[in-house]
């Protein structure tokens, strides 16, 4: 059978997602620190904050790639992986949507799209897990 | 019960809970269970209160304006209805911008921080913490223990401006003065231009007196003055040894340093006055410094001696005069006047008949003081000074018999009037100095004579009876700043005719002088500086060929 399995629609969703990733690191850390001036930061408030942020950068990079190299060899394991990666990075989302110290309009909507493209991406993950499966 | 007391304790402790809710909030609430005019959040208002406010002086109250969205009350007063009543309004109002704080999960972020009430706990912890005598450190300049301080730059130099502490190598001149009560403080710095006399009192026992550093010599000249572009040492100018009883003499030789030390259960060559001169350029530069020093002997039972202290500012190659005024005449300084010594021709150069001491009162512009008696022939040199700005009337009652002559009656009551020394120049400037000839005004004199009868105009000698003097005086210098300056001093003299009494009976006649101040001054113009103008000119030889 030559019909392809690596799924193109999570090809283009992993592509976008990391170029969108690049701007939402740079986007919420830039509003770290204007958060840090304008407002009352304390330093035991800030310290988890950045340090969810890079977490969840260190997490993004062997995520994209597993995803990547699963889908491009049709191997189940590899995208397995990701998707426990991107469960990982969801959780840490979630923290910087609801958790944050303070939680600005801008971070919201840059969350929630991070957040409807993980969870496409899962999907989209999950099923070309089955049919590689299959 | 046991509980209410504790518990009351507790309810103590802890500060009242902060009020957030937007409805309950007014700031124009202030008296309580009254009214306040025009706040319209007031709950102690009524509506017929409501009826009579013209505007709400709180119009909104809101919590932290960065929330995304949050609760709003409006107040207004509806002005169309009749009686006016007030609106209230819960609104909830938008933040729109999309840096706006939608949640926070950090309580203290839009609060204020409640302040720890202080417990039995805590309590050493906060004293130690915000307890102290002062609220703010002392500045660093003032420390004398860190030998880092800013080393004296040998480029730089040190202009003093009015007022601003002398500095020396170290910290600063001091000049002892009593602080609160009369014990002696060492911290007070000598400022520019600032001449004090202050006296203080040390506590000191005798035994250890050439330990004790106030009490030696050493410690007011070691240091020296940044000043210029090299330091000023500070010369001994004379030592004055006082002894137990009081008695002074002035040494010789005031190169010798002399230590205090202890002799016969007497503590001899102790500090007892320090009395500094410095001497300065007119841009402020200080040139020379020097120190008169008192030396005393204390005796055994003493436990505390009293020191005196003076500095005098003196501009180099001046006399040192009291000045009324920089330059213009100070309201209430005394108007300085002088003499043009014979054989001096003009305008070579003035002279003062008695300079730079205040306390002759001959060097000054002076009128007749009244005195009780009132008697003109028995006051004789009772005299007050001219003060500038304050006009000045005196008189006397002058009882003449018939048995007085005129001609020395007439010189008396002149001298009477004008004083033993009558000036014949005033100073233009608080601050003329006496080689400055064209800063000194003439004395303008005067004589009027009140004529009974026309025809006895010689005949009958004239008594003076009443003088005169108007300065007038006008604005100089700048719009902001005007200073004064007299420009014409007028002394007028008024005599009378004295008619011959008949033998036994005398007459009372009032004698008067009088300083009136006028101010002549035009009303100021402000001047602007010219618009700059565009200056093109052709070259010389421009149309070389052709012209």
């Amino acid at each position: 059978n030559s019909c392809q399995l690596s799924s193109l629609p999570l090809q283009i969703l992993l592509y976008v997602n990391g170029v969108y990733y690049i701007f939402y690191f740079l986007a919420t850390l830039a509003m770290v620190i204007y958060k840090s001036q304008v407002f009352s930061y304390p330093d035991d408030f800030l310290a988890p904050d950045l340090a969810v942020l890079f977490l969840m950068a260190i997490l993004e990079v062997p995520r994209l790639y597993l995803g990547f190299k699963g889908n491009l060899t049709e191997a189940e394991a590899p995208l397995g992986l990701s998707l426990g990666l991107t469960v990982c990075s969801v959780v840490l989302c979630v923290y910087l949507l609801l958790w944050q110290t303070y939680v600005l309009w801008a971070d919201v909507l840059l969350n929630a799209v991070l957040l409807s493209a993980y969870g496409l991406e899962s999907g989209l993950k999950v099923t070309a897990i089955a049919a590689f499966v299959s | 019960p046991a509980d209410a007391p504790d518990a009351a304790q507790a309810l103590a402790r802890s500060a009242p809970a902060p009020v957030t809710d937007v409805a309950r909030l007014c700031v124009c609430d202030l008296l309580v269970a009254q009214c306040d005019a025009n706040c319209c959040c007031d709950p102690d208002c009524s509506a017929d209160d409501f009826s009579l406010f013209t505007t709400c002086s709180v119009p909104v109250v809101t919590g932290d304006s960065q929330l995304c969205s949050q609760k709003a009350a409006v107040y207004s007063l509806d002005v169309e209805a009749n009686p006016p009543e007030r609106i209230f309004k819960l609104i909830d109002q938008v933040n729109p911008s999309i840096f706006c704080i939608h949640a926070t999960n950090y309580k203290q972020a839009l609060y204020l921080k409640s302040p720890e009430i202080p417990t039995p706990e805590n309590f050493d912890r906060l004293l130690d913490k915000f307890g102290g005598a002062t609220f703010s450190a002392e500045p660093d300049s003032w420390n004398l223990d860190t030998d880092t301080q800013n080393p004296p730059d040998a480029n730089e130099t040190y202009r003093y401006e009015y007022g601003v502490p002398v500095q020396t190598e170290d910290a600063f001149l001091r000049l002892p003065s009593p602080v609160v009560s009369s014990w002696c403080s060492d911290e007070n710095p000598a400022g520019f231009l600032v001449n004090q006399a202050t006296k203080c009192i040390r506590s000191l026992s005798v035994e250890k007196c050439d330990s004790i550093q106030a009490l030696s010599m050493l410690f007011y000249i070691n240091s020296s003055i940044l000043a210029a572009v090299f330091q000023v040492n500070i010369t001994v100018q004379s030592i004055v040894v006082q002894s137990l009883n009081g008695m002074r003499t002035l040494l010789n030789s005031s190169d010798v340093l002399r230590l205090p030390m202890v002799l016969d259960g007497l503590c001899i060559n102790a500090v007892l006055g320090v009395n500094y001169h410095i001497t300065h350029t007119d841009t402020g530069e200080i040139i020379e410094a020097a120190a008169a020093f008192v030396l005393g002997a204390i005796s055994k039972e003493a436990l505390s001696i009293e020191q005196s202290f003076k500095i005098s500012f003196t501009q180099e190659n001046t006399q040192p005069v009291p000045l009324s005024g920089n330059p213009g005449y100070v309201v209430g300084l005394p108007v300085r006047a002088g003499f043009r010594p014979q054989g001096y021709p003009s305008p070579a150069g003035f002279l003062f008949a008695a300079l730079a001491l205040s306390s002759n009162k001959h060097s000054q512009l002076t009128i007749l003081q009244s005195t009780s008696t009132q008697d003109c022939l028995a006051a004789q040199g009772a005299r007050a000074p001219v003060l500038f700005g304050y006009n000045m009337i005196s008189g006397c009652k002058l009882r003449i018999t018939a048995a007085m002559k005129c001609q020395p009656l007439a010189q008396t009551l002149l001298d009477v009037l004008k004083g033993q020394s009558f000036p014949e120049y005033v100073a233009s400037f608080g601050n003329s100095q006496a080689q400055d000839v064209l800063d000194w005004v003439p004395i303008t004199q005067l004589h009027i004579s009140e004529q009974m009868t026309s025809n006895t105009l010689q005949s009958s000698c004239q008594i003076p009876v009443s003088l005169g003097i108007e300065v007038k005086w006008t604005k100089y210098g700048s719009l902001v700043n005007p200073q004064a300056r007299i420009v014409n001093v007028t002394a007028t003299i008024t005599t009378t005719t004295l008619k011959q009494l008949p033998s036994g009976r005398e007459r009372i006649i009032p004698i008067m002088s009088s300083v009136v101040f006028t101010d002549i001054s035009s009303p100021a113009e402000p001047s602007y500086k010219a618009w700059p103008t565009i200056n093109i000119k052709l070259p010389f030889d421009f149309f070389y060929p052709f012209v």
